[in-house]
């Protein structure tokens, strides 16, 4: 990464005053979901706080949770260990039920080409860590359901903390464990500094 | 530029502001609308000269010495600095011995996280009552909802006062439990001199940018009272790969922000006190209760209302409640209630669906309870008369703005004929009955 390029973008957050996810003016976490619809082509992205939480939002997003059994993609295996703890059980026949896709700083001019072999995979977990701003990924999916299931479990339940407190009844998704995973907009702002400035474009 | 810096300075308050005609019957708003933002954190040049700095250091050291450091200001003997509160108390309640299947006693009032993170360890959230005076964990209510599988009890330092941790430290040695602080409101607070954080076999806190104590965004951090169990919280990740890392970004900001955090905590109390003077003056108001031998954080200031002092007394509490809360807000106060419902009758722990399938609740089908309400009568009592105050006491509020909050209590608190008049003929659901609000 270039330092300046991270300078800036650090200095330009923190001079806007907004470092909150859940502030109803960041302009971060939107830029960064916007870019990442414009690359991957999918209509829906959620961006979380680590690989892990990627890969429990997928899932969520998938309705698959405890008890059920997913056919997985090849994964490091500290995930493998991770979808265990979910009560998830990998199988390795079949289609995979997501992609995952864990691009390097050398990666970021092929991002769009690297995603575009998960074309057709109901979810993409897109694990952005490897971009050196610490543990950060994005869910991308076609699907606005499986999105709304999966930006529920990062937000206690809540459709759009920028907006809204409340739970409803007839909310889907709101009856489980629910998770604090929102990214940071300084993160967030890093990792778009990172994939615009270095040619990753659609 | 894109920034944060105001547009316009407030005018100095002035005593007619007190006796004019409430902004909800088209008098003057004590703060003029396009004033009331209320900036928070402040972000300095110190903040952006120490990310810039950071940006050339490792990552790793980054995070961990700002972990040392915050460690060594709570007083705290481990930490394991994580992605947000949520994930620090499940590493709190993992270190502390929680198991899958275990019950963890939690207050009924709380923030749903403190009680999301107990089946995010695989346990089971078992709730009882507050105190009335602190709205904390009532160690007697929590002795009650002890079972043989009980494993700890995780109270809360709600809006930054520590509970009643002497009484609760005896009811989990009168069990043989483990104490879990959740400090997510309660930075710098104190109990007999010691920093909230420091006072359990292990505690977890939110360090997010909404706190007294921000880091970059999102982050929080759990605190050990021994190796074994900070042990136990790491080899728990490990084992089941877990990422629950703080950004070096996060930690940067914590970094610089932790210099000031003491100077940033002496003009919240200076303001806490001021506002706690005015309002004792109002008699339909009143502040936060603070015991013998506690420092109150105010990370929320949670304001009571007597309709009784000012001849209301035959109106339902909280029909007066919503009213003033109309009023205030009429008049530039952003007060808010933060939670209507009871956590346990958040739809999360009436459907039970956990992880998937019911797990963990179907671990121990005996602790997994229907609550109703009324089972919490302190909680619900709170509900429909208190209205909170959030970001508004905290630097960097202007003096100048401090009072004209506090002529706005006073100026509402003046007009109980008012507000019987807005109370009349309109319904009034109790806040419970409404859609659950998480804050
Ligand atoms: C009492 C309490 N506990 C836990 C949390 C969770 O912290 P976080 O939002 O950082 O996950 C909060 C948060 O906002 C809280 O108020």
């Amino acid at each position: 990464m270039d330092h300046f390029d991270t300078a800036i973008a650090l200095s330009r957050v923190l001079t806007s005053g907004v470092i909150m996810s859940i502030e109803r003016n960041d302009r971060e976490l939107p830029a960064l979901e916007r870019l990442l619809r414009k690359v991957s082509g999918r209509t829906q992205v959620v961006l979380v706080n680590s690989a892990t939480a990627g890969l429990h939002s997928a899932l969520a997003g998938l309705r698959l949770g405890h008890g059920d059994e997913v056919v997985a993609p090849a994964l490091p295996d500290a995930h493998r260990r991770f979808l265990d703890w979910l009560g998830v059980r990998v199988r390795e026949d079949g289609t995979p039920a997501f992609a995952y896709v864990s691009p390097t700083p050398a990666d970021v001019d092929r991002l769009g080409p690297l995603l575009t072999t998960t074309a057709g995979a109901p979810a993409v977990v897109l694990d952005l860590t490897g971009l050196g701003f610490g543990p950060a990924a994005a869910v991308l999916f076609d699907d606005e359901d499986a999105w709304r299931r999966a930006e529920r479990l990062k937000i206690f339940g809540t459709f759009d903390l920028r907006t809204m407190w409340t739970q409803a009844e007839t909310d889907e998704g709101v009856g489980g464990v629910q998770f604090n995973y929102r990214l940071s907009p300084l993160v967030a702002a890093c990792v778009r500094m990172a994939l615009t400035t270095q040619g990753a474009r659609a | 530029m894109n920034t944060d810096f105001p547009k316009a300075p407030l005018p100095l308050p002035r005593a007619e502001d007190v006796t004019e005609e409430l902004a909800a019957l088209e008098g003057p708003p004590v703060i003029p609308a396009g004033l009331r933002r209320t900036l928070f954190p402040v972000i300095t040049k110190e903040d952006v000269f120490k990310m810039l700095l950071s940006t050339r250091v490792d990552p790793a050291k980054v995070v961990a010495d700002f972990a040392e450091a915050y460690r060594e200001y709570v007083g705290a003997a481990h930490a394991l600095p994580t992605a947000s509160g949520t994930s620090s108390l499940h590493l709190a309640l993992v270190g502390a011995g929680v198991r899958p299947g275990d019950e963890v006693v939690v207050p009924a009032f709380t923030f749903i996280a403190t009680a999301q993170a107990v089946v995010a360890a695989g346990a089971i959230p078992v709730f009882a009552d507050i105190e009335p005076d602190t709205y904390c964990l009532d160690p007697a209510a929590a002795e009650r909802a002890v079972t043989e599988r009980t494993r700890a009890i995780m109270p809360v330092h709600v809006h930054g006062l520590p509970a009643d941790l002497t009484a609760l430290r005896a009811v989990a040695d009168r069990h043989g439990l483990a104490l879990v602080e959740d400090a997510s409101h309660a930075h710098s607070a104190t109990f007999d001199g010691r920093v909230a954080g420091s006072l359990g076999d292990a505690a977890g806190q939110s360090l997010m940018a909404d706190k007294n104590f921000p880091v970059g965004g999102e982050g929080g951090i759990a605190f050990f009272a021994t190796a074994d169990a900070h042990a136990r919280a790491v080899e728990y990740l490990e084992r089941h790969g877990i990422d629950y890392g703080m950004s070096w970004i996060v930690a940067a900001f914590g970094a610089s922000q932790l210099e000031r955090l003491p100077y940033y905590d002496e003009i919240r109390a200076r303001n806490a006190a001021r506002l706690a003077e005015v309002l004792g003056e109002t008699g339909l108001f009143s502040a936060p209760h603070v015991p013998e031998g506690r420092t109150h954080a105010y990370n929320m200031y949670r304001i009571g209302l007597h309709p009784d002092a000012v001849g209301l007394g035959d109106l339902p509490v909280h029909a007066v409640k919503e009213v003033v809360h109309e009023l205030l807000v009429a008049e530039g106060v952003p007060a808010r209630e933060w939670q209507n419902t009871p956590i346990p009758c958040h739809i999360p722990f009436r459907r039970r669906e956990g992880f998937g399938g019911g797990y963990p609740f179907s671990l121990n089908p005996a602790a997994a309870r229907d609550y109703a309400p009324e089972d919490f009568p302190v909680t619900l009592s709170m509900l429909s008369s208190t209205l909170v105050l959030c970001r508004e006491l905290r630097s960097p509020v202007e003096y100048e703005r401090l009072e004209r909050y506090g002529h706005a209590f006073a100026k509402v608190a003046r007009r109980p004929d008012a507000i019987r008049k807005l109370v009349g003929g309109r319904e009034f659901p109790l806040p419970h009955a409404k859609a659950a609000r998480l804050g």
